[in-house]
């Protein structure tokens, strides 16, 4: 799914990163940081959706190699965490929705996860 | 939608409190910490977590939480499912990641706190 | 850096380059009064096929050789050039990226346009096919020999090397309890085995592993050190703490299993899945612990010779 089209379904902020014309292939809703690394499968493009705004989230997307963030709740990240989220190419997305709300509305407009299977 | 509707329809493992699948399900929760859930859940819904330790019990309990769902297969602990037969919560288990499953509860009309 | 998708490295030259940076600055161009009789000699001196007619810098049409040639076969007779330019200029602008240059090439089929600043419409120069043609080999070419310098740093440090056997070991320190610096180690281990020219994939399995022992020495231990051994068959990590060691390694080894106090659980971690991260990610796993002492971790990843040396075809 088209990023900028994710934002639109989450209505989401850009907290920092560029572009948002890119392909995600597949979401992860989590907040513990051992299970991200051992779910995101190798070589596919990530959204991680998280609880989480410190900067081991920031570190754990830069070491499994996640190129987009959303934090929900509205939550954000601190400044120093921003940039260098910024220094390692990461988009940093923000919602407003709940976790829940956020993977079940991505979900329902087709997003796959990691385990690949859905139920049409 | 009742627990019990929800087991036969996501194909979940029931690991405990399998008398207490009557109980309504008013809403989702997903959260691995259990500060978020504490501060946020609301009574009677269903919480999708990967933790298994048994102070999830406890927040189930004191939020008034339907029902634990773990995810991932993974199996809870001795002492949470001891601990969840005393405070009867049920506690179920599904294959599934969270973004899954959660996708297909929300489709299947259980929403989210707002 | 994630990557998505790359177009062919023509066309990606194409829209990374601007029309700026190709164009020929070299203005000639001719007034829109002077004779047709003179613009000949304006064309073959300076051995161009066109030219723009400018009054004060600003564009008012292209004259060509087809339009000369038209001139003379219908008599010849003198009049300005300005009668017989044409008006309608297609054009680019600097900024524009040199893909427009090349589409336009193919939609009109002419071979040379003017060039203007887009905002204030002042002619700065003029493009043409070969124009285009010498920008994107040039900078083919420095691409090309960046790409050569890159890869022959990363390959021959082994190579180079006259030895029996060739390993380059380096060493992090962790500072236990230290959040926010925890994974600095992982993050530049990760960059330095890139920078050797390991193979992406083993690069960041190993940076995994070592991002979760590094977790574990933080979350449990007041410190520790990270020593990496790199050889061209494989690498090996070793994560040595202080700390209290673990009193029971196989029930630590469960999945799930966790002894982390519940701060660490609302940070993200302590969900029992760390020794097991590591386990996956490493060909060969080892744990020995003290308790009161500290632990030690030992962890290997093969890594196939192609994979740290590159064939420069």
């Amino acid at each position: 799914m088209n990023l900028g089209k994710i934002r639109q379904i989450l209505r989401a902020e850009v907290i920092v990163g560029s572009p948002l014309d890119r392909e995600i292939e597949v979401c992860c809703a989590c907040d513990l940081m051992s299970e991200v690394l051992s779910c995101v499968p190798t070589g596919s493009s990530c959204l991680l959706l998280t609880n989480l705004a410190h900067s081991q989230t920031i570190r754990t997307a830069e070491i499994a190699e996640i190129p987009v963030i959303c934090f929900v709740r509205g939550r954000k990240p601190e400044s120093q965490n921003i940039e260098s989220a910024k220094k390692n190419g990461l988009v940093l997305l923000s919602t407003y929705f709940s976790l829940y709300e956020a993977s079940g509305r991505l979900y329902k407009e087709g997003m796959p996860g990691c385990s690949g299977s859905r139920v049409s | 939608m009742k627990l019990s509707e929800l087991v036969i329809k996501f194909d979940l493992k029931v690991k405990c409190g399998a008398h207490e699948l009557d109980r309504e399900i008013k809403g989702g929760y997903v959260s691995d910490l259990l500060s978020d859930v504490i501060a946020n859940g609301r009574a009677g819904e269903v919480w999708v977590t990967l933790q298994i330790h048994h102070n999830i019990v406890g927040v189930a309990s004191l939020k008034s939480l339907a029902a634990i769902v773990i995810i991932n297969g993974r199996e809870p602990e001795e002492e949470t499912i001891k601990k969840a037969e005393d405070e009867g919560i049920p506690i179920m288990v599904s294959k599934l990641p969270a973004f899954e499953l959660v996708g297909r509860l929300y489709q299947a009309g259980i929403s989210g706190t707002r | 850096m994630i990557t998505y998708p790359k177009a062919p490295k023509i066309q990606e030259l194409g829209y990374e380059l601007k029309v700026r940076q190709a164009m020929n600055r070299n203005l000639i161009t001719v007034e829109p009064q002077t004779s047709m009789s003179k613009l000949r000699g304006v064309l073959r001196s300076n051995r161009i096929s066109g030219v723009p007619v400018t009054r004060e810098n600003k564009l008012l049409g292209v004259i060509c050789v087809e339009d000369l040639v038209n001139w003379l076969m219908s008599g010849a007779k003198d009049c300005a050039i300005e009668e017989k330019m044409s008006k309608d200029v297609v054009t680019l602008c600097a900024d524009e990226p040199l893909v427009h240059a090349i589409n336009k090439l193919q939609q009109y089929g002419f071979f040379h346009f003017p060039v203007l600043e887009r905002e204030s419409g002042e002619l700065l120069g003029t493009i043409t096919r070969e124009d285009i043609i010498r920008k994107l080999l040039q900078k083919l070419e420095i691409e090309y020999r960046e790409e050569e310098i890159r890869r022959y740093r990363a390959s021959h440090i082994f190579e180079d090397i006259m030895a029996d056997k060739t390993s380059l070991i380096f060493q992090y320190y962790i500072v236990g309890q230290d959040f926010n610096r925890a994974g600095e180690s992982s993050s530049a281990l990760k960059k330095s085995l890139k920078r050797l020219g390991t193979h992406p994939d083993i690069a960041r399995r190993v940076a995994i592993a070592v991002y979760e022992a590094e977790m574990n020495v933080v979350i449990y231990a007041r410190g520790g050190e990270i020593t990496v051994k790199v050889d061209p068959n494989q690498i090996r990590i070793e994560v040595e703490d202080s700390g209290p060691g673990i009193p029971d390694i196989e029930k630590a080894m469960q999945p799930g299993y966790s002894t982390a106090p519940e701060w660490v659980r609302e940070l993200g971690f302590g969900a029992g899945m760390g020794l097991n991260n590591i386990k996956k990610c490493a060909d060969e796993m080892n744990i020995t612990s003290t308790v009161g002492k500290g632990t030690r971790l030992e962890i290997y990843v093969a890594t196939k010779k192609e994979s740290v040396s590159y064939e420069v075809k």
